[in-house]
């Protein structure tokens, strides 16, 4: 008879040991190191105006604080995804060529524990990372909408603008600002990365190497961002005139089952950059569809990894 | 003590698929063994024997082909059976960024442990392992001697009814190599089973109560360590300050007795081990003498 209680199937105290371990691992391999080029592209760029940028008078100074935004989103959208890919693609394979995993699974821990924690680590320190970069954009953006406010009121005066007008410029530069919609366009793509880091996690439990699994991931990444195109163009041409057939349903289907389309998260941080009115419930949407791809491919990893032999 | 086997291994097959077109391979055929709870049982045989793939069995990270795998009546494959064993692989790795105290607390808060009863763990096992000096140093500076007893540390971290050891002394020098084998010596006494794989014959010799040979996947020899290597028609006498009178009258008895051949006769030697460890430590003590 035993001595020990029996291990219960799913545990998140053991979940968030193995997440614990992780988020140290990385933060002691220096991953946040790549924060200071983020830095100082983020606020490198407050000293850099459009090219076609002529001042107060054109007044479209909200096309710079969308430049402004579009570059930083767009730096966090690739950081965070590709951090997603290759931390997940080293950590576990990294663990199996070490035989730490031997150890590991030696112990009263379910291997869904394991893949589990994996993952909640790698997207706390995206968590982490996507916190830093959005206080140094948030930061960089307010005092470059400031500076903005300042130069088109004092145009916009001095031109003789009546108040009603003054007002409405200030708050359509204003909309351009650090925003809750810019946080939504942030999150979005913090989610995003979840899910690249899910596909990730699929991946590199049956691949043999990391080489592998970065190459197949990111593969993954770029046709889930442009597969909605692609299958629009393919599917729904209308040009043939009519529904597509059975055998397009068919292969529709199955590439939006098989690849994570991102058309939803990319067209949130879209609007997040061209500040239009993104709605709470479409975040709801987002992270409930967040939720299902992470899950799925969380079930998908335990299902090849629980029968896993090393 | 409990009638139920520490391990039971019943007539475990393990293929192993091979690449496309080749066959797949057979690592174990048909093998059996049982250890008594509070047992040392060494798994012996080349490299390539099948020991490690049956030592996987038994830990649950391979699944057998058919037969099955048992540790205190549990079911390998299951979780569960894992609360009472710890295992030791050969050339262990750990975390590198991890301290060694962290390492064995990180194992220990695996098993469910917390709080002072942890603390406390983690100190007695790193002064057990000889590591106290090292307790807040990262893995990435230890020699392997010391991976190794870190990996017995953490092995040992939820105070297992079973040790499972592949190569327990791999690479250690002869210092570390008899810390070890005493070590296993008083887990033995404190009534833990142990289930080791080695090359170095000697030790198994040493510290094991039975044996197994395993060759190319079959277990071909098992038994008690005394009874397997006892040559039944041949005895040893080892005396001390024998005169030459006594060996003389001894010789004399043999010669006079039919059939009875005296095979060799000589000074009794000591192994290298002891003749190492003696210099070695001996140094040692003189230096210390000496500062």
């Amino acid at each position: 008879m035993s001595r020990r209680a029996s291990t219960s199937f799913f545990s998140l105290r053991r979940i968030l040991i193995v997440a614990q371990s992780t988020v140290t691992q990385l933060v002691r391999m220096k991953v946040f190191y790549f924060l200071a080029p983020v830095a100082l592209l983020f606020v490198g760029i407050q000293f850099f105006d459009l090219i076609w940028y002529q001042g107060a008078e054109t007044l479209e100074p909200e096309q710079e604080l969308r430049m402004h935004k579009n570059i930083c989103l767009g730096t966090m959208m690739v950081f965070s995804s590709m951090f997603g890919i290759v931390a997940t693609a080293l950590l576990i394979p990294g663990d199996i060529e070490d035989r730490t995993l031997y150890t590991i699974l030696c112990k009263p821990v379910p291997r869904l524990d394991y893949l589990v924690g994996k993952l909640v680590g790698v997207v706390a320190v995206i968590f982490i990372a996507m916190v830093v970069m959005d206080v140094l954009l948030v930061t960089t953006l307010h005092f470059r909408t400031e500076g903005k406010l300042v130069e088109a009121t004092q145009y916009m005066k001095k031109v003789g603008y009546p108040e009603v007008d003054l007002a409405a410029g200030r708050a359509e530069i204003a909309a351009h600002g650090p925003t809750l919609i810019l946080q939504y366009g942030v999150m979005a793509h913090f989610l995003k990365a979840s899910v690249i880091a899910a596909v990730a996690l699929l991946i590199s439990t049956f691949s043999t190497s990391t080489i592998f699994t970065i190459a197949t991931s990111s593969m993954i990444w770029i046709i889930g961002s442009f597969q909605s195109v692609a299958r629009e163009g393919l599917f729904n041409d209308p040009t043939s005139g009519g529904d597509p057939n059975m055998a397009e349903r068919i292969v529709n289907t199955f590439v939006s089952l098989v690849f994570p389309d991102f058309k939803l998260f990319e067209s949130i941080a879209d609007g997040a950059v061209r500040a239009e009115n993104v709605l709470q419930a479409d975040m709801i949407q987002l992270g409930g569809l967040t939720a299902i791809y992470v899950g799925i491919y969380v079930v998908l990893s335990w299902f090849v990894f629980s029968d896993k032999e090393f | 003590m409990s009638d139920v086997p520490a391990v039971e291994v019943k007539n475990l097959v393990k293929d192993f698929k091979g690449a496309l077109r080749e066959k797949k391979v057979r690592a174990v055929k048909d093998v059996s063994l049982q250890i008594a709870p509070g047992e040392v049982y060494g798994l012996i045989g080349p490299n390539g024997s099948g020991k490690s793939t049956t030592m996987k069995a038994v830990l649950g990270l391979v699944g057998p082909t058919s037969g099955s795998t048992s540790i205190f009546g549990r079911n390998s494959l299951k979780v569960d059976s894992r609360n009472e064993v710890g295992f030791l692989p050969e050339n262990p790795y750990f975390y590198k960024h991890l301290t060694a105290a962290e390492t064995v607390r990180f194992y220990g808060k695996l098993c469910g442990m917390r709080g002072r009863k942890l603390k406390e763990r983690i100190g007695e096992l790193l002064e057990l392992v000889g590591l106290q000096d090292a307790r807040d140093r990262p893995l990435k500076g230890f020699s392997k001697g010391m991976l190794q007893r870190i990996g017995l540390a953490q092995a040992m971290v939820q105070d297992p009814r079973l040790l499972v050891l592949d190569e327990p002394t791999a690479g250690v020098d002869p210092t570390g190599s008899r810390q070890i084998r005493d070590l296993i010596l008083e887990l033995k006494n404190r009534g833990i089973t142990v289930f080791l794989c080695s090359h170095l014959l000697e030790q198994v010799q040493q510290v094991c109560d039975r044996v197994g040979i395993i060759h190319q996947g079959v277990l071909v020899n098992e038994g008690r360590l005394d009874e397997l290597i006892s040559v039944e028609n041949r005895t040893e006498i080892i005396l001390e300050n024998a005169s030459e009178n006594l060996l003389d009258q001894i010789r004399s008895l043999v010669d006079v007795t039919y059939k009875a051949e005296m095979v060799s006769e000589g000074n009794a030697r000591t192994t290298l081990e002891d003749l190492f460890l003696r210099e070695t430590m001996s140094d040692a003590k003189g230096k210390a003498v000496s500062k």
